[in-house]
């Protein structure tokens, strides 16, 4: 903080120093002027120059030198001349070269005193010989390298063909035509997943391809002369996904208890290893097995959380590998997933005699339906409806998008959101299966029951997992133009529906029961009915007839049907009763009575034309293939004059 | 429930849903056109490109009529609306379709547009005509649909509608090629995968963004 200094700053000096004077002073050249500047500048340009920019600075700098050194000799001699004049001159002179030019072309034009000719160009020698050897040289160049790597590839083919191995990249080209493989810094891996085609499950299904050892390829070739080669890859699953996995489906009869449940339930044997364990794999096999584990792995993972979310009446229940449902009362749905890793360990001594009888029971039918319920889900979880008109919104279903305009409420909203689980589905198929082999157990337990009409049962050949339909004739040997009682019955999941010819429609439950109540009921209908058309075809008539007759003790099935006939000439008459526990009872009678005598109240002998008490007729004794056809007879026997 | 609360009006539940940006309502686009003579190599690349290559490439054939509502006082701009019904599935409703002006942003790697669609039934003309608009042009779209995650990718004809029931004519000898996902609000990385999707398309057909407003000044004939 001492005394400030003064600094002044000061511009460094533009102009040149002319002249210093003896006392110090110093004379600047005076800065040129505008028109000076210019002068300057217009000497500077060469009118003889090419373009060539490079040229033109060197020239430049060159022609700048010589004219600056002529500007200082002139003012020597010319001061007084005019700055332009060399521009002047140069203009002049390129204007003089210009018209000569111009007055040559058009002397040469008018072709009378001068004209040009073309001189031909100086032929270059040309060397053929000289080309030719250039080319060859060079071909043979590169010949020899194509040539070269030709005997490398050659060497490494003649030492496989030798040694027989199989080749990594053709194998590798095999495997990529199926599978589908990525390079990841050094390794290949693939997926063997399903979820590009829809899955939503977390596992992965990531495997690794590596080149088999040669010593091991040698090994198996050895041992196995005369089978396929072994493949030159080698494929790596993830532990868990390694051996052989199924869903076993089991439908069995309720266990009373539940252990016994699950250990003798075939979850825990499982069956069937992958041939040629110990041995080396084709890498085919080994995928295709770890993808059916993992698909396995999910459709159990699938099932088991929608048993624990499901509220059922009897509640699911889930136990290690085992999902227990309850289809119908008495009947259990086991599902199973049955994983042998190749290790063994997993068969307790108590099972392996129940094994092998579990083992024909599990349901191959009902375990194919579950794929294809799981691959129905993957389907619509990729495949999704496209709008109609196309600039709609994508995503929303046919329903969702009519939903708007037909003004659907929140109840249906609801209702459209829902969809059946996949254990629902399955459960509603193993009921309809239930279903369907209890009501073929009932109908030909029937059939085979009564003879007298007889019971033909046609089932649909067309049916749904969830609904078969059967349809049911009841006609008398002999007599099915006569008369036939056809009812159809269309088996549900849990009922059964009934429509007879009278268009009566009964709703039945699981009972088998019912059934068989409804078959019975319907037999003695058509007896009854039969026995009318047969009387119609004799010429009987029919006085009347009751389908549901309110005398008699109370039916403990149905109700007793009862007609009574009249013969053409009216002396005879049948009466038939027909009770579905009781079987069917014929009296006759005649008029004139023949046990008519004249008492004191009654004393007209025209009494006798009343007709007589009914009389019972023993069927069993009477002659005739069926009921019908003993009836007939009797009609027959019945209607002769006597 | 609670008995005393006032129930909710559509109003109400409708300003909830945009302001929860659950309602698609801004459009991506991108569109360009291929002569006929190469659409069926393009139609061949997409199908590999896009989602389920088993199932065949869905085709649409769509009837679209533009009314028009202006102000009859001439103060606001007249408001355009779209109907358009699907020809070849007769039982879909018709949709509704108000597009608002497309976002000049110059750095967007596609067009944006506030886009509203609604689903309604056939009285949706004479309820247009009572409101006041007008017919302003129809025409047919006949083509094919392809669909990636959310892009829809259409390539279409476009006709002009026969006076009589005679062959519905082509406006041009080309097809038109659009990608579009319709978003809500705040989705603006799909514009990225939409542009990298054109680049696969890059050299059968190029996709682009257009400018609707130098379009507009062009004369129409």
């Amino acid at each position: 903080m001492a005394n400030s200094v003064n600094i002044s700053v000061e511009a460094p000096i533009e102009n040149q120093i002319q002249e210093i004077t003896y006392d110090g002073q110093e004379i600047y050249q005076a800065p040129l002027s505008m028109s000076e500047n210019l002068a300057r500048l217009a000497q500077k340009i060469d009118f003889t120059k090419s373009d060539d920019e490079f040229c033109n600075i060197k020239k430049e700098g060159e022609s700048s030198l010589d004219i600056k050194s002529e500007d200082d000799k002139e003012p020597g001699y010319q001061s007084s001349l005019w700055p332009w004049d060399s521009v002047r001159n140069k203009l002049r002179n390129a204007l003089t070269e210009v018209c000569v030019l111009a007055d040559v072309l058009s002397i040469a034009k008018e072709k009378r005193y001068m004209v040009l000719d073309p001189i031909q160009a100086d032929q270059v020698e040309s060397r053929p010989m000289v080309q030719v050897y250039g080319r060859k040289k060079a071909l043979s160049a590169a010949g020899a390298v194509l040539l070269n790597g030709v005997e490398r590839l050659r060497a490494s083919e003649t030492m496989r063909m030798t040694r027989n191995m199989p080749d990594f990249h053709i194998d590798l080209l095999r495997l990529r035509q199926n599978w589908r493989l990525k390079k990841v810094s050094n390794t290949i891996v693939g997926d063997l997943s399903y979820r590009t085609a829809g899955s939503k499950f977390s596992q992965t299904g990531v495997f690794e391809v590596t080149k088999a050892p040669e010593e091991q390829i040698a090994q198996a070739m050895s041992m196995n002369a005369t089978g396929p080669a072994p493949s030159a890859l080698r494929v790596t699953v993830p532990p868990e996904l390694q051996g052989v996995a199924f869903i076993s489906v089991l439908c069995q009869k309720e266990q009373e208890d539940v252990v016994t449940a699950t250990l003798s339930s075939s979850a825990l044997n499982c069956p069937g290893t992958l041939p040629g364990e110990g041995a080396e794999l084709h890498w085919q096999q080994k995928l295709e097995a770890a993808q059916n584990v993992l698909f396995c792995k999910e459709l159990f993972a699938r099932l088991a959380a929608e048993a624990v979310q499901l509220d059922a009446s009897i509640p699911h229940m889930v136990v290690g590998n085992q999902i227990m449902a309850t289809v119908l009362p008495g009947i259990q749905l086991l599902i199973g997933l049955c994983h042998n890793n190749g290790q063994n360990n997993n068969n307790p001594e108590g099972v392996k005699s129940e094994g092998s009888g579990n083992k024909s029971e599990h349901d191959h039918v009902l375990e194919h339906s579950l794929h294809q319920l799981l691959r129905a889900v993957h389907h619509s979880n990729t495949h999704h409806p496209f709008p109609h008109p196309a600039s709609g919104p994508l995503g929303p279903s046919k329903r969702r998008s009519l939903a708007g305009p037909m003004a659907s409420d929140r109840y249906e909203l609801l209702e459209m959101s829902k969809e059946q689980s996949l254990l629902e589905q399955i459960i509603q198929q193993a009921q309809h299966f239930f279903m369907r082999r209890r009501s073929e157990y009932v109908l030909d337990t029937i059939a085979k029951e009564v003879k007298d009409p007889l019971i033909v049962s046609h089932w649909n050949a067309l049916n749904s997992p969830t609904q078969s339909c059967v349809k049911i004739n009841i006609m008398a040997y002999g007599y099915d133009a006569v008369c036939r009682t056809s009812l159809v019955v269309h088996v549900g999941e849990k009922t059964l529906k009934c429509i007879c010819r009278d268009g009566k429609v009964r709703h039945l439950s699981y009972e088998l029961q019912e059934l068989r109540d409804l078959i019975y009921c319907q037999i003695y209908q058509h007896q009854m009915t039969a026995v009318q058309a047969v009387g119609r075809c004799m010429g009987w008539q029919l006085l009347a007839s009751s389908s549901h007759l309110g005398s008699g003790p109370v039916e403990p099935l149905g109700n007793a049907s009862s007609c009574l006939l009249a013969s053409p000439n009216g002396d005879r008459m049948i009466a038939i009763r027909c009770e579905p526990s009781v079987g069917i009872q014929v009296f006759i009678a005649q008029s004139p009575r023949k046990d008519f005598f004249v008492s004191e109240l009654v004393q007209d002998k025209k009494w006798e034309n009343l007709g007589g008490a009914f009389k019972e007729v023993k069927l069993e004794k009477m002659e005739g293939k069926n009921f019908l056809n003993k009836m007939e007879l009797l009609m027959a026997c019945l209607s002769s004059p006597l | 429930m609670a008995a005393n609360a006032p129930p909710m009006t559509a109003t109400d539940s409708l300003s909830q849903a945009v302001k929860a940006n659950i309602i698609h309502n801004q459009e991506y686009l991108l569109q360009g056109s291929v002569l006929d003579s190469a659409v069926e190599v393009l139609l061949h690349r997409l199908r590999g490109l896009c989602d389920n290559v088993d199932a065949g490439p869905e085709t649409f054939d769509d009837q679209e009529v533009c009314f028009i509502l202006r102000d009859p006082n001439q103060q606001a701009l007249p408001s355009m609306l779209r109907v358009r019904k699907a020809l070849d599935a007769r039982d879909m409703p018709y949709q509704l379709r108000y597009i608002g002006q497309a976002d000049g942003e110059k750095n967007r790697p596609t067009v944006l547009r506030s886009v509203l669609d609604i689903a309604c039934s056939g009285m949706l003309f004479e309820f247009l005509n009572e409101l006041g608009c007008r017919i302003e042009y129809e025409y047919s779209v006949k083509g094919y649909m392809f669909r990636k995650g959310r892009m829809k990718i259409t390539v279409a004809k476009v006709f002009k509608i026969p006076q009589s029931s005679m062959a519905p004519e082509p406006i041009s000898q080309s097809y038109l090629v659009e990608l579009s996902v319709l978003a809500p609000t705040g989705q603006d990385a799909i514009g990225e995968d939409m542009r990298a999707f054109a680049d696969q398309l890059r050299p059968l057909v190029q996709l682009d963004k257009i400018d609707y407003k130098r379009l507009s000044h062009m004369a129409v004939t």
